[in-house]
């Protein structure tokens, strides 16, 4: 487990002064953020703070008006392949899984190794398999996506990730489409990545799962980060107003 | 809340190389459209086809009042056309919607009798059969009748779609109010059915409409019949055709973004329950 | 005149005419196809005047009448010195229109493919040429197998254009002969019957082909 930052360290992801507008409304306010080797971070806040649009700027799924973002030291490249290569090395989890809907999920699995890093099929389809038992759901290997749960599906897509060997890993709000009893097995696997040493970014509304797993919580709000901190002093004492404000609100409802 | 097409999705924003690349290709574009155009304008006028005498009366007010009356006929036969269409299209829905297995089998032979049978040949049927049966009837139903009947298979399974649509909830929620079969059909699941139809009937107007253009086999004097007689005192048949082409494509091209539009206003209530799954 | 009369009589002139109606819609359907597979991706592609043209091509030939189609290729593109046979036209009417509804149908079955699974693609590295090859075209064309075959049954209806040109005997299609053989004897219904249940017949096995294609291809959602 190397989740100690050592200063010096380059970091794997950088943003610098990143401001991002959707016509009037200036989505990402001078974001300034920079994720260890190994560090987990997690991103919280409101809704339409802006956390989802930031985890998806890291691989240009969104691009920015103005900053700069490094991987590993290096500029994030515009477009082509340069751009497609970077991609590949970040591997991205999204809210609603997104596994490709006519291939089964061994399929999926193998697309990108076989077609981008140029693996063979056979070692390709072993790799797949061993990451498919490994968040358990290989018995599901040869069925199609929408024949498997939702919280399968995700752990497939996860898995799909990983087949990359990515050097970081991107989660936008995971389980925010799951229902509530398929939630606890993919934190799990998530949290087993963290353990193994994944340098992740995860955008969600666990809490539970951030105090527990995350080695600093970025807390947002109106496009700017407000605060970030280790786990345990944030969620015990927030400096600012606003993330007090926010912890509350989601603290109220568990107490009915 | 109308999601981007795919041609928004397809691409993303482009960077500076891509940029420019596009810019590029859309001047190679631009240049290669013009010179199609050019050489299309340059065959007709070394043809001879752009001298004034073959365009100048389009200027002339009884042109376009002969063209205008051949157009109104065109209309009254389609929409006559579509009203009876309608009218069959429902019918052999219902039919295939009984219980009575012979009822439901001969509307199911019907709707892929016309579904599988060009309008041509029952136009001939209507224009070199009917005649000999000794019944005598004028060139507008020669013409409006095969059109409609050809029509009404696609229609009658347009209607099934849409009573498909409805969701199943809505009639056991009828029914265990008491309502009679053909109340909750009537009153509860066609009301709603109705609404996802229209936009394809009015798509089927275009396709009837389309149809009548085969008036001149049974001489009824739609638009392209007075368009022969146009050709013929003028003698200038390039323009003619070119222009009534033109009519009947702006006509139809109105008619499907009216279509569009109405269907667009219409949500299906399978999305609408898509929808709803995924909290943001 | 019965059936038997009017077969022995007829029998090989129907056999003639339902090949040509095969053989109209085959290579018909298959023009269609490509020229929609180009015309989408002109509809689609970054370049505006390539997109507007492309739109402007399917609403030309998605709105014009049949007849008309035939008529301006028969008789107004010979005074333009375009020289095309009579079975020609037929085959360019019948290729040109369904063209414009099979690129409709392509672009809404790209429609139906969710944005998420563009971006996952782009996520994972996949360059554009790979999402379009193993992404959007496999998807596209697994939800447009039942709309490709009404348009395939819709493409057998407009080649009875075929009655409408001066073709020679040995080369009319199913409408054609009917009309054929009114004009020399008096068929009756029975002239008719035997036309439409080959269409009929045509039409099932398109549509019941189509069906198994699609029962194996369609994408769970």
């Amino acid at each position: 487990m190397t989740q100690i930052q050592t200063p010096g360290d380059k970091p794997v992801i950088e943003l610098k002064n990143v401001n991002k507008h959707y016509g009037s409304l200036h989505v990402l306010r001078d974001i300034s953020l920079s994720v260890g080797k190994g560090e987990v971070v997690v991103v919280i806040g409101p809704s339409g703070s802006g956390k989802s649009t930031l985890c998806r700027t890291i691989n240009r799924l969104e691009t920015i008006d103005s900053g700069e973002i490094l991987i590993d030291g290096v500029p994030l490249p515009q477009e082509g392949r340069e751009l497609a290569q970077l991609r590949a090395q970040i591997g991205m989890v999204f809210q609603s899984f997104n596994l490709f809907s006519h291939m089964t999920v061994l399929d999926n699995m193998t697309l990108a190794p076989t077609g981008v890093l140029k693996l063979p099929k056979k070692q390709a389809r072993e790799e797949a398999m061993q990451l498919l038992e490994r968040v358990g759901v290989a018995d599901q290997a040869h069925k199609l996506p929408a024949q498997l749960s939702g919280g399968q599906q995700q752990r497939a897509a996860i898995a799909r990730a990983l087949a990359m060997h990515p050097k970081a890993m991107l989660f936008d709000e995971p389980t925010s489409a799951l229902d509530p009893e398929m939630i606890g097995e993919v934190l799990n696997v998530m949290t087993g990545l963290a353990q193994d040493g994944m340098t992740m970014v995860i955008v969600t509304h666990e809490m539970n799962f951030a105090r527990r797993v995350s080695d600093r919580v970025v807390f947002m709000d109106g496009g700017s980060i407000v605060e970030q901190d280790a786990p345990e002093a944030f969620f015990a004492h927030p400096k600012s107003q606003r993330a007090a404000d926010f912890l509350q609100s989601i603290r109220a409802p568990e107490k009915l | 809340m109308s999601a981007p097409s795919i041609r928004e999705r397809l691409y993303e924003s482009p960077g500076p190389k891509t940029r420019r690349r596009i810019a590029a290709f859309t001047g190679v574009a631009l240049i290669l459209l013009g010179l199609l155009l050019f050489l299309i304008v340059r065959q007709f006028a070394l043809q001879g086809q752009l001298q004034p005498r073959y365009w100048d009366f389009f200027l002339k007010g009884s042109t376009w009042r002969y063209l205008g009356a051949g157009l109104l006929s065109t209309l009254k036969a389609a929409l006559t056309a579509a009203v009876i269409a309608i009218a069959l299209g429902f019918l052999m829905m219902r039919g295939k919607l009984r219980r009575f297995r012979p009822v439901r089998w001969l509307c199911a032979a019907l709707v892929e009798f016309t579904r599988g049978v060009p309008t041509l040949l029952l136009i001939y049927f209507f224009f070199l059969v009917i005649p000999r049966m000794g019944i005598t009837i004028g060139a507008f139903w020669r013409i409006t009748l095969p059109c409609a009947i050809s029509a009404s298979g696609i229609i009658a399974e347009a209607f099934r779609a849409g009573v498909n649509a409805v969701p199943v909830g809505q009639t056991e929620a009828g029914l265990s109010l008491g309502l009679s079969n053909l109340r909750v059909f009537y009153q509860i699941v066609f009301p709603q059915a109705i609404r996802f139809v229209i936009p394809s009937l009015i798509s089927e107007l275009v396709i009837v409409l389309k149809d009548t253009t085969f008036a001149y086999v049974v001489s009824y004097a739609d638009l392209m019949q007075n368009a022969k007689v146009l050709i013929t005192s003028h003698d200038s048949l390039v323009s003619v055709y070119l222009v009534v082409a033109v009519i009947y494509i702006l006509i139809n091209y109105g008619l499907n973004k009216l279509s569009d539009r109405m269907a667009r206003g219409t949500k299906k209530p399978a999305e609408a329950g898509q929808a709803k799954r995924r909290p943001a | 005149m019965n059936l038997s009369t009017l077969l022995t009589q007829y029998g090989d002139l129907y056999l003639r005419a339902l090949l040509n109606t095969w053989r109209l819609t085959a290579i018909s359907f298959a023009g269609a196809f490509a020229i929609g597979v180009i015309v989408t991706v002109l509809r689609v592609c970054p370049v505006k005047p390539l997109r507007v043209f492309g739109d402007f091509f399917v609403q030309v030939f998605r709105n014009i009448p049949g007849a008309a189609m035939l008529i301006i290729l028969v008789y107004a593109l010979p005074r333009l010195r375009v020289l095309l046979s009579y079975e020609m036209c037929v085959i360019v009417a019948s290729v040109l229109i369904p063209s414009a509804f099979c690129s409709e149908h392509l672009m809404s079955g790209m429609n139906t493919i969710r944005p998420g699974e563009i971006e996952a693609a782009r996520a994972l590295g996949l360059t554009f040429f790979q999402l379009i090859v193993k992404i959007i075209i496999p998807q596209a064309l697994r939800s447009t197998v039942l709309p490709m075959t009404s348009l395939a049954v819709g493409t057998m209806l407009t080649t009875a254009l075929g009655s409408q040109a001066p073709l020679r005997p040995h080369q009319l299609e199913l409408t054609g002969v009917v009309n054929y053989i009114n004009s020399r004897a008096v068929g009756g219904i029975l002239a008719f019957a035997v036309s439409a249940a080959l269409y009929v017949a045509t039409a099932l096995v398109i549509g019941w082909v189509g069906g198994r294609i699609d029962r194996k291809v369609r994408i769970l959602r």
